[in-house]
């Protein structure tokens, strides 16, 4: 017997989706559950499962390809018994965005990325060296362990090569650099240029189009902020929860936002009209092994620094993972983006269309300032703050930044 | 009215029952069915546990009897009352079930006696001793049910003279002749018990050896030391053709290689394994399917084909055993905690309570070759070992097999004293990717059995020190070289 299996419903709102790469090849014999093809949507990238075992007779599609919802995909014949009804797949995948309490913890079996595959440290049975504390503390971070460089006695990985590859995010060890002598010039070479990298790009590339950009810089004295910080680490990580600046910022951005709503706003063309959100749904931008991703933090109003330091972990962990549904990265009203974890000034952030302004954090540094009168070594961030100016001008962002900046010079006000 | 709840646990053996304990730890919610009145599966009521208390006093009655004679002490009038024998047993399990009823109490897991099966993807019914039916909707389900024993169309089990592994627990007198039908595990353990109470035991296996899959090496030890019991006799590549019953007398026909033979027994014993309990649950009806020998499919994490079913334990895929189903069971519980968990197990010990006794992790000797290794054998007898003389006991050895390239562990089979206990420090090194070297360089305590791993450690190596056999199966000289370079 013969099964048509249509592109089912990803999730909310998505009425297509991209060939990414096709997992099999016709005469592949598959069982059920086995991943077929990496769909990409804009929201995101998932493996199809199949609905039933049998043998691949027909792809319908190549890499690149755009495919409706509903259209087919995939026909696979089935060995007489064991057919199935061709409603299974739509329950499966709908697993994906299900409900939340369980069918939501499905999801990461669906939408996880394939593990990278690389050759892994040599070890008896082709498995990577590392105590079982250390596998379940790679599990528990997302990694996979046979990309990670062991730094032990035959390539054994330690818990600290694995916390310490979460912070170089997720970069491999490059071997020692060979003397200049030997180095080869390598040719040219072509990538294609697609997945979520070119969603990236479309997106990107519309909002530069859509909306006039400009961008207003001021710097803040967060000293006291770094006091404070420092002051609540311990009482957080106690609560197993990393305090980065993050949710202080985001704090006193919604803070200012109530004062400033049209920051908060959209430009419905069609309808000429400008909507002000009600919900400050933050987007907060995380850089991953495949790009850029914004996840949202839903509804910040009122949330407290630690309430908001656990969203935080909690999607970003998802986004390193890979394992965001469409649900996590929808609805944001304002986004900020943390440019100064890898360095810089400060950076000019392109807006994250339809929104209207994108707020850049950038590196604190240590630096002579004045006060009363006398220079002193002063803790200083830049804030980037890029609007539309079609909807926002220049004092409105102005006065945004600076109640933002009032917040975190004196942040004690965050914490009422 | 339906009753509702987050989480299910089919079956309260050693897989579900410690899911269910680990689910509550993890903040969830649980409710456990189990057929049976007394939690715990096969292994607390009818299988490790009881089995194990039974060996134990066998060893203490042999010692008195034989053993303790030549220490210079003389036990007269010793007997063994196998009904008070069987008491002490039944108290035993009944402390072990009992301390699960406490341990679901104090993390408040509901339990419902009955045969539970699904009506659909998050239903299952409940069939209740008192025929009465109740209906559960679940939001995650874990198939915990085990498994049962297998019984052979020609040999049927009439709890009297043909009896399977259940009944051997519980024999009010101890056979004249028992024939054992599988030399397995299960068969072997309960035919060294009723031999050592005074049965004469006939042991008839299909295979040409005992143990089947289990190292070579070790079994052929186990075999000598069986075959030096008067009352015991093993028949490998054989087959029990038939058995006719007559008052209470069994007479088996046993086709042998040298030609067929007949034996006359009181009780015959039929333990040829066990098979999953699948079939009584309507999998289909939640959308799944066992395979043709009853096994349910799951990814790493457990999951079915319907990712909020989890299966684990004896449902899942052989090796049956009850540490195996607990690991399973914790790595669900997890999961279903919303934890990022998977099966990752490097090592699945296994022993055989049988005197000697057995133990094995890792490849056996026959698979590390077939999968290419070079590999490399470290060996040592308890016969060298001080802990062992002083206990009486010489019978056995350690064997260590390592990757010849890079020294890790492949697989360690012992046979001898308590080696089971010595199981416990080569499954973590095998976890931990340790070196034989690893081993060797590691203090052990003296006097103790566990110097015997150090020692075969090093005898990989070819440098052990209370041991003046060969050196290891590959040249010493080339190992003590790759030493200094590793």
């Amino acid at each position: 017997m013969t099964l048509e299996f249509k592109l089912p419903d990803i999730g909310e709102g998505v009425h297509e989706g991209e060939i990414v790469q096709w997992l099999v090849t016709e005469g592949d014999v598959v069982k059920e559950d086995q991943p077929l093809v990496e769909i990409m949507t804009d929201k995101v990238t998932a493996e199809i499962p199949s609905p039933a075992s049998g043998t691949i007779a027909e792809l319908r599609g190549a890499a690149g390809e755009v495919i409706e919802v509903g259209t087919v995909i995939v026909v696979i014949e089935q060995s007489g018994s064991g057919a199935q009804s061709s409603e299974k797949p739509a329950e499966k995948t709908a697993s994906a965005n299900g409900k939340p309490n369980t069918e939501a913890k499905a999801c990461t079996a669906v939408l996880n990325k394939p593990a990278p595959q690389s050759a892994p440290v040599a070890s008896s049975g082709g498995k990577v060296l590392a105590a079982p504390a250390t596998r379940k503390l790679a599990r528990t971070m997302g990694i996979d362990l046979s990309v990670v460089t062991g730094s032990g006695p035959r390539g054994r990985i330690t818990q600290d090569d694995v916390r310490s590859f979460n912070t170089d995010g997720g970069s491999v060890t490059v071997p020692a650099m060979a003397s200049v002598a030997s180095v080869s010039i390598p040719n040219d070479s072509r990538k294609p240029f697609k997945g979520i990298r070119r969603k990236i790009a479309e997106h990107l590339s519309l909002s530069k189009q859509k909306a006039p950009h400009f961008a207003y810089v001021d710097e803040v004295d967060v000293t006291d902020l770094v006091a404070i910080r420092k002051q609540l680490k311990p009482i957080a990580e106690a609560q197993g929860t990393k305090l980065t600046y993050l949710p202080f910022v985001m704090r006193a951005v919604s803070i200012a936002l109530n004062e400033f709503p049209v920051l908060n706003s959209t430009l419905d063309e069609a309808a000429g009209e400008l909507v002000y959100k009600g919900a400050h749904n933050l987007g907060v931008a995380v850089d991953t092994d495949n790009g850029l991703v914004v996840p949202v933090v839903p509804k910040v109003q009122g949330q407290s620094i630690f309430a908001l330091a656990h969203a935080v972990k909690a999607t970003s962990e998802k986004a390193r993972k890979g394992s965001l549904t469409p649900a996590d990265m929808t609805g944001g009203t304002f986004t900020l983006t943390s440019i100064g974890s890898v360095g810089g000034l400060f950076g000019v952030p392109i807006i994250n269309y339809p929104e209207v302004a994108i707020l850049g954090i950038n590196k604190i540094s240590t630096r002579p300032m004045v006060v009363d009168g006398a220079i002193v070594a002063r803790d200083v961030m830049y804030l980037s703050l890029s609007c539309d100016h079609r909807v926002v001008d220049g004092a409105d962002a102005a006065r945004f930044v600076n109640r933002v900046k009032a917040l975190l010079e004196a942040p004690a006000q965050l914490l009422v | 009215m339906a009753k509702t709840v987050k989480n299910v646990v089919i079956g309260a053996g050693p897989g579900g029952y410690v899911a269910a304990i680990r689910l509550a730890q993890l903040g969830e919610s649980v409710l456990v069915i189990d057929k049976e009145p007394s939690l715990g599966g096969t292994c607390l009521n009818w299988g490790c546990i009881p089995s194990k208390a039974l060996i134990h006093a066998a060893n203490t009655y042999e010692t008195m009897t034989g053993d303790a004679e030549e220490m210079g002490i003389t036990a007269t009038g010793v007997s063994v009352d196998l009904a008070k024998l069987m008491a002490w047993k039944d108290g035993v399990v009944t402390k072990l079930t009992g301390g699960i009823a406490g341990l679901f109490k104090h993390h408040k897991i509901e339990h419902i006696q009955g045969a539970a099966s699904f009506v659909d993807k998050h239903t299952l019914s409940i069939a209740k001793p008192d025929d009465s039916t109740e209906t559960v909707t679940f939001e995650n389900a874990i198939i915990a049910t085990g498994s049962s024993i297998i019984n052979l169309p020609h040999l049927k089990v009439d709890g009297e003279v043909l009896i399977d592994s259940d009944a051997a627990i519980n024999l009010k007198e101890v056979p004249k002749h028992l024939v054992l039908v599988g030399g397995g595990v299960i068969g072997l353990e309960l035919g060294v018990f009723y031999a050592k109470l005074g049965a004469q035991v006939t042991v008839v296996e299909m295979q040409p050896q005992l143990l089947p899959g289990m190292d070579t090496d070790v079994v052929n030890a186990l075999a000598r030391s069986l075959k030096k019991r008067k009352n015991m006799t093993v028949h490998l590549n054989s087959k029990v053709a038939s058995v006719d019953v007559n008052n209470g007398t069994a007479t088996v026909t046993v086709e042998t290689p040298k030609g067929e033979e007949t034996l006359s027994a009181d009780k015959v014993l039929v333990a040829i394994g066990r098979k999953p309990n699948t079939s009584g649950l309507s999998l289909e009806k939640a959308g799944l399917k066992a395979d043709d020998k009853g096994f349910v499919a799951t990814d790493d994490q457990l999951r079915t084909g319907v990712p909020h079913i989890f299966a684990i334990g004896d449902v899942t895929q052989p090796p049956m055993l009850a540490h195996k189903a607990s690991k399973e069971g914790l790595v669900a519980a997890a999961v279903i905690a919303g934890q990022p968990e998977r099966l990752d197990v490097r090592a699945m010990p296994a022993a055989v309570f049988t005197d000697p006794e057995v133990a094995t992790v890792g490849l056996t000797e026959a698979q590390a070759k077939e999968k290419g290794y070079e590999v490399t054998v470290g060996q040592f007898p308890f016969a060298a070992s001080g802990r062992a003389l002083t206990m009486n006991e010489s019978v056995g050895f350690t064997k260590i097999m390592t990757d010849a390239k890079t020294d890790q562990l492949l697989g360690v089979h012992m046979v001898g004293p308590h080696v089971a206990e010595l199981l416990g420090e080569v499954t973590l090194a095998m976890e931990m990717g340790a070196t034989a070297e690893d081993l060797a360089l590691t203090v052990h305590m003296h006097p103790t059995l566990s110097e015997t791993v150090m020692e075969a450690a090093e005898a990989v190596h070819g440098l052990a020190i209370h041991s003046a056999s060969k050196p290891p199966r590959k040249a010493a000289k080339k190992s003590a070289q790759n030493l200094a370079k590793v």
